[in-house]
C-alpha cells in the first residue's frame, strides 16, 4: 500500500541540497535526457511513482527499454533522481526570467509568488503525488525536511531580493515568502488564490510589505545615530 | 455515555500508537488497552483500523491545539497572546514524545494524514484569533477573517518549521509576531522609513 522508497533518499537531497543549482550553473541536459524526463512525468502524472515502470517510461517516450538504459544505467531510481533535479532548473528558471524584469520590490514579491504558486499548483505529476501518494511527496517538504527546503528557496531568492534589501534581509524575507506560498499552495484559502496574480498583490500589499517595513524600520532604529 | 466509550477507545488507541506505532496498531490492540469487544470498537469506527488510526490522529491534533488555547488563555492583547502561542507551540512539538518519534518512524504514515488535517486546524485558529482581531483588522482596512487566516496559516507553519527563528528565545518571539505575523495589524512604531530604501539600488 505505502510507496515509502520508491523516491529513493537520494532524490531527497536533490531536492534541497544543492543551494549552488542556479539556472546559470545548471548541468546540460541531452535532449535524450530530457525526453525520457518528460515522459516520466507524463506517467507520473498518469499513474503515480510506484505504479510507473521503466518500460512505462520507455514506451511513452517511443524508445525500446535499452535506450532507456543506457542513458539511465541506474534504472527507475536515477530516472526519478534526474526527474526531480530537471524540475526544479525548470521551476528557478521561470522564476528567474519572471524575477529579472520586476521593476520594484512588490512586483518582484507578486510575480515571484504567484509564479510559484501557479506552477506548484498547476504541476500536473506534483498534483497526482500530492492527491494519491502523499507518502511519496510530503515526507520531503515537512517539519524539518521543511527546513531544508526553505533553505534552499531563501538562497535562490535572496539575489533578486537584494536589489532592494540588506543580504541579511533579502535572506529573511526570502525564506518568508517561501512560507506563504507553500500554505497557501498546500492548503487553499478562501480569501487568496496564490497562482492569481491580482490576490497575491492583495497579499503582498497588505500582508508582505507591511512586514517587510517593520522589519527595516526595526533595524534603522537600532542603528546608532552618528 | 457513548462519547464515553468514544474516548475511551481513542484513548486506548493513543496508547497504542505511542507503544507500536501507526502502522502496527490494531483493532485488537485497542480493544484490549481499552477493555472493550472487538465489536464495540466496530461499532463506533466501523472502518476499522484505518479509521481509527486516522481519527486518534485528528483527536490528539485538536487536543493540542485545545492545550495551546488554554496556554494563551489570560495574555493581554493579540501581540502577547501570539507571542505565547508561538513559545507554547514550539515546545510543545519538541516535547511531544509520540509526535516526535512518529516523525522518525513513520512520516509517511502520519504527513498525509496531518496534511489533510492541516486545512481544519487553520480553520480552527483562525476561529479562535477572529475576535482577538477584529479591532485591529478594521484600523488597519481589512477583513478580520483574512487577517485571522493568514496569522493562522503563519503560526502554524512557525511552529512546524521554525526556518533562521530560534523560538526558544522570547526576544527573537516579539521579533518574529512584530514582523513576519502580525506586522500587516500593527500600527507602525515610531518613524517609518520611506519606501525609498526598498527601490533598487
Amino acid at each position: 500500500m505505502t510507496a515509502t522508497g520508491v523516491l529513493p533518499e537520494a532524490t531527497a537531497e536533490a531536492v534541497v541540497d544543492r543551494p549552488d543549482a542556479t539556472p546559470g550553473g545548471a548541468p546540460e541536459r541531452s535532449l535524450q535526457e530530457v525526453r525520457v524526463v518528460d515522459a516520466a512525468l507524463r506517467c507520473i502524472a498518469r499513474w503515480g511513482v510506484a505504479k510507473t515502470t521503466l518500460d512505462d517510461v520507455a514506451r511513452e517516450a517511443d524508445w525500446s527499454r535499452a535506450t532507456v538504459y543506457r542513458l539511465f544505467p541506474g534504472g527507475k531510481e536515477a530516472v526519478l533522481e534526474t526527474v526531480v533535479e530537471v524540475e526544479l532548473e525548470r521551476f528557478f528558471a521561470a522564476l528567474d526570467g519572471r524575477l529579472r524584469a520586476a521593476p520594484d520590490l512588490e512586483d518582484l514579491l507578486v510575480a515571484g509568488m504567484s509564479e510559484a504558486g501557479a506552477r506548484i499548483t498547476g504541476h500536473p505529476a506534483l498534483r497526482f503525488l500530492v492527491t494519491h501518494e502523499p507518502e511519496v511527496i510530503l515526507p520531503q517538504i515537512s517539519f524539518a525536511r521543511a527546513e531544508r527546503v526553505l533553505a534552499r528557496a531563501a538562497s535562490f531568492a535572496s539575489p533578486y531580493l537584494a536589489r532592494w534589501l540588506g543580504p541579511e534581509e533579502a535572506r529573511r524575507v526570502g525564506e518568508w515568502v517561501t512560507r506563504i506560498v507553500i500554505s497557501y499552495a498546500a492548503s487553499p484559502s478562501e480569501s487568496v488564490a496564490i497562482a492569481d496574480a491580482g490576490s497575491v498583490r492583495r497579499l503582498v500589499r497588505s500582508f508582505v510589505l507591511p512586514g517587510v517595513r517593520a522589519s527595516v524600520d526595526a533595524q534603522a532604529r537600532a542603528r546608532p545615530v552618528s | 455515555m457513548a462519547g464515553d466509550a468514544r474516548l475511551r477507545i481513542l484513548e486506548a488507541t493513543y496508547t497504542c500508537v505511542a507503544r507500536y506505532g501507526l502502522a502496527k496498531t490494531t483493532v485488537e490492540d485497542a480493544a484490549r488497552v481499552s477493555g472493550m469487544a472487538r465489536a464495540t470498537i466496530y461499532r463506533y469506527f466501523p472502518g476499522g483500523r484505518d479509521q481509527l488510526v486516522a481519527e486518534v490522529i485528528a483527536w490528539e491534533a485538536e487536543r493540542f491545539f485545545e492545550r495551546l488555547a488554554a496556554a494563551v488563555g489570560d495574555t493581554e492583547g493579540l501581540e502577547e497572546l501570539l507571542e505565547e502561542a508561538l513559545f507554547f507551540a514550539h515546545r510543545a512539538v519538541d516535547e511531544h514524545e509520540v509526535l516526535q518519534k512518529i516523525l522518525q518512524t513513520e512520516p509517511d504514515r502520519l504527513l498525509p494524514q496531518l496534511t489533510v488535517e492541516s486545512t481544519r486546524i487553520i480553520g480552527y485558529i483562525r476561529a479562535f484569533l477572529m475576535p482577538h482581531m477584529e479591532e485591529q483588522a478594521r484600523a488597519a482596512g481589512l477583513e478580520s477573517e483574512e487577517a485571522a487566516d493568514f496569522v493562522a496559516r503563519m503560526l502554524l507553519s512557525f511552529t512546524g518549521s521554525p526556518g533562521r527563528w530560534d523560538l526558544s528565545d522570547r526576544a527573537q518571539v516579539t521579533e518574529l509576531v512584530r514582523t513576519e505575523v502580525l506586522a500587516a495589524l500593527r500600527p507602525a512604531a515610531g518613524p517609518t522609513v520611506t519606501d525609498d530604501t526598498m527601490r533598487p539600488s
